[in-house]
């Protein structure tokens, strides 16, 4: 049973929470600018986008799969909503948006849950696929909403409540949703069960197929939300916006501690994962250091978080037998 | 006059006819590096093809390499096969298309290098490039902040993606001509946003946080200017910032009409397809064509933006 639950020994549960609290306190000494009220709701907002879509992939990697399209999906999304918005009008573009949106993640749920496929083949075939299909569809031109400060969509990326930026409400209002659904509600427990080992899922009567299926579905879902923050707050898409978004993704998602071979995972670290990622692109530039630095601390800061990780539950640093 | 005479006759009148009309039409091979990418080369198609269509004179094939440097080596063989009398190309890769460019050279026929030139290893293969002056319009971008400034202040820099020749080229005529017109100007910072209006946008929202003084941003293109006006906008810094940008977009030519944006370099990818069409007839007209053919793009502000179309990208 303890594969059904996130994690390892508590030790190994805490490993990117501490990594998180020593970034923290680096910056804070390098930069009198970083630790401020500002400065944070500034990076939240920013993570808003990457942490929606991570929170989606995060369920698809506990499942046992993996999602590398969401970044053109991001592309696609974005063109649609934001092309539409002065067609149609934003009530209506919003749902046609999303509806297309969760096609897009049918077709991978369809590939994936039901016939079967490599999801890491599958979704990098639909990562130039779809930006295949978005060129087709703006034929090479950017698209940018006309009436930018009339119009409500504004809300989603540029609006405020309680002194609070919309997009970090969403971000974290479906951090907490997602976290509920994946540690209390029997579907969480299908997708652990589902991604930990596939073989005695079915043989326990959970429905395979119909799992894998639904996780692509919740991505595609996340995708098409942060598609409408990005939309608001840049009111204008390029075609090749969300390019290199899928690594940041899943960069977050690792660093999280989802585990690659699923069964484990927590969204709760996810979130930890995205602003870790946030801070240190905040942290670097108030440092001044150029911003391609960020690139390799990112990458070395997730080999020390998934080495501490496997190091804390084997018992030990080094373990040459494995 | 015999039969037979007068068929030899009617023959050679032919073949005079014949020769006459192939040295009227000439065929050029065009291979572009990724058109549909961006509104940029989707507009520079239509225009290469509308101008090759206005000249009776002139058949174009046109090819595209989907921004694959393989597939644009084997059109570069295709069209050497076809034996067309000038190739434009739009490399993929300025290095890696130099053989190519020399089997072409070797062919003996002349290639123009249109957009984004080749590497200097290839130089000697070519008959002359065609495209903009990215280190004049760095130049010009330096020119008008200076000029924005009246030669004071501090400002803070977003370029393109690091490694692209466009980036570079812009960014080093920038920060040339900026020291050396104006010293009082200060940079701040110098971060790339990736030609990405969001990623500029968060670049800029970084700035705004660590700079309490900011009087000017310059952009790699307008696209990003956009995004970091968008940045200072919501932190409701943009009062008195001056915002100057490159390839006026048309996102850049609205700002600028409603007051918000002080000016960018007008590059027309109209301009540039004409330019590389009229670079290879003038090649195969036998003209003294100079190897580096640039283009005007001109400064636009919000002073002459009446007298500039608004931007189709």
């Amino acid at each position: 049973m303890t594969r059904l639950k996130a994690g390892g020994p508590a030790i190994a549960k805490q490993g990117i929470l501490v990594a998180f609290i020593v970034f923290m306190i680096a910056f804070s000494l390098m930069s009198d600018r970083f630790l401020s009220l500002d400065n944070f709701m500034s990076v939240f907002r920013q993570a808003a986008i990457i942490g929606v879509m991570a929170l989606g992939v995060t369920i698809v990697v506990i499942g046992g799969n993996l999602d590398l399209s969401v970044g053109s999906m991001l592309s696609f999304a974005t063109v649609l909503v934001v092309d539409l918005h002065d067609k149609i009008g934003p009530e209506l573009a919003i749902p046609v948006m999303v509806l297309a949106t969760l096609c897009l993640g049918a077709i991978n749920g369809f590939l994936i849950g039901i016939l079967r496929l490599n999801s890491l083949i599958v979704t990098l075939g639909m990562l130039s696929a779809i930006q295949g299909l978005v060129l087709i569809y703006s034929g090479g031109q950017n698209v940018d909403i006309a009436d930018q400060s009339g119009t409500w969509f504004a809300i989603f990326g540029r609006g405020a409540m309680f002194g609070i930026a919309t997009p970090i409400i969403i971000f974290g209002t479906m951090a907490l949703v997602f976290h509920i659904i994946m540690t209390t509600m029997p579907f969480g427990r299908k997708v652990y069960a589902v991604g930990g080992n596939p073989t005695a899922s079915v043989f326990s009567g959970i429905p395979r197929s119909r799992v894998v299926f639904t996780t692509y579905l919740i991505s595609a879902l996340c995708v098409a939300v942060a598609a409408m923050i990005l939309g608001s707050r840049v009111m204008g898409s390029q075609n090749n916006v969300g390019q290199g978004y899928e690594l940041q993704v899943l960069a977050a998602v690792i660093l999280g501690g989802t585990s690659l071979l699923g069964g484990a995972g927590s969204i709760l670290k996810t979130v930890l994962g995205v602003l870790m990622l946030a801070f240190i692109q905040n942290g670097l530039i108030l440092m001044g250091q150029p911003y391609y630095t960020q690139w390799l601390v990112t990458w070395v800061v997730i080999i020390v978080a998934v080495w501490l990780d496997v190091a804390a539950k084997r018992g030990r640093l080094f373990s040459p037998i494995a | 006059m015999t039969k037979t005479m007068r068929i030899l006759l009617a023959s050679c009148g032919t073949l005079a006819l014949a020769s006459a009309a192939t040295a009227d039409t000439v065929r050029i091979g065009i291979t572009q590096n990724n058109v549909g990418i961006d509104s940029y080369q989707t507009t520079y198609e239509r225009a290469f093809i509308a101008a090759a269509e206005a000249n009776p004179d002139v058949e174009v094939i046109v090819l595209d390499a989907g921004g694959d440097v393989a597939r644009q080596i084997s059109q570069m063989q295709d069209l050497i096969q076809q034996q067309v009398d000038a190739i434009i190309i739009w490399p993929t890769d300025g290095q890696a298309l130099v053989p190519a460019v020399r089997n072409a050279h070797r062919a003996e026929i002349p290639v123009v290098v249109t957009n984004s030139n080749i590497a200097e290893a290839g130089m000697e293969f070519i008959a002359a490039f065609s495209g903009p002056n990215n280190v004049q319009q760095g130049i010009y971008s330096a020119e008008m902040m200076c000029d924005a400034l009246d030669g004071e202040g501090q400002i803070v820099q977003i370029t393109g993606m690091p490694g692209y020749t466009t980036a570079i080229e812009r960014q080093q005529g920038f920060d040339e001509r900026l020291a050396e017109l104006c010293p009082g100007v200060t940079q701040l910072d110098i971060q790339p946003g990736d030609w990405n209006r969001e990623r500029a946008q968060r670049t800029m929202e970084t700035f705004l946080t660590r700079f309490d003084q900011i009087d000017g941003v310059y952009s790699g293109d307008d696209n990003m200017g956009v995004g970091a006006l968008n940045a200072a906008l919501a932190a409701g810094r943009a009062e008195g910032m001056v915002f100057i940008g490159a390839t006026n977009f048309a996102v850049g030519y609205d700002a600028m009409a409603r007051g918000e944006y002080w000016g960018s370099v007008y590059q027309s990818p109209v301009d540039d397809a004409e330019a590389a069409l009229q670079t290879a007839l003038d090649v195969l007209a036998g003209e003294d064509v100079p190897k580096l053919n640039y283009f005007d793009t001109p400064k636009i502000t919000q002073d002459n933006m009446d007298e500039f179309d608004r931007p189709v990208f």
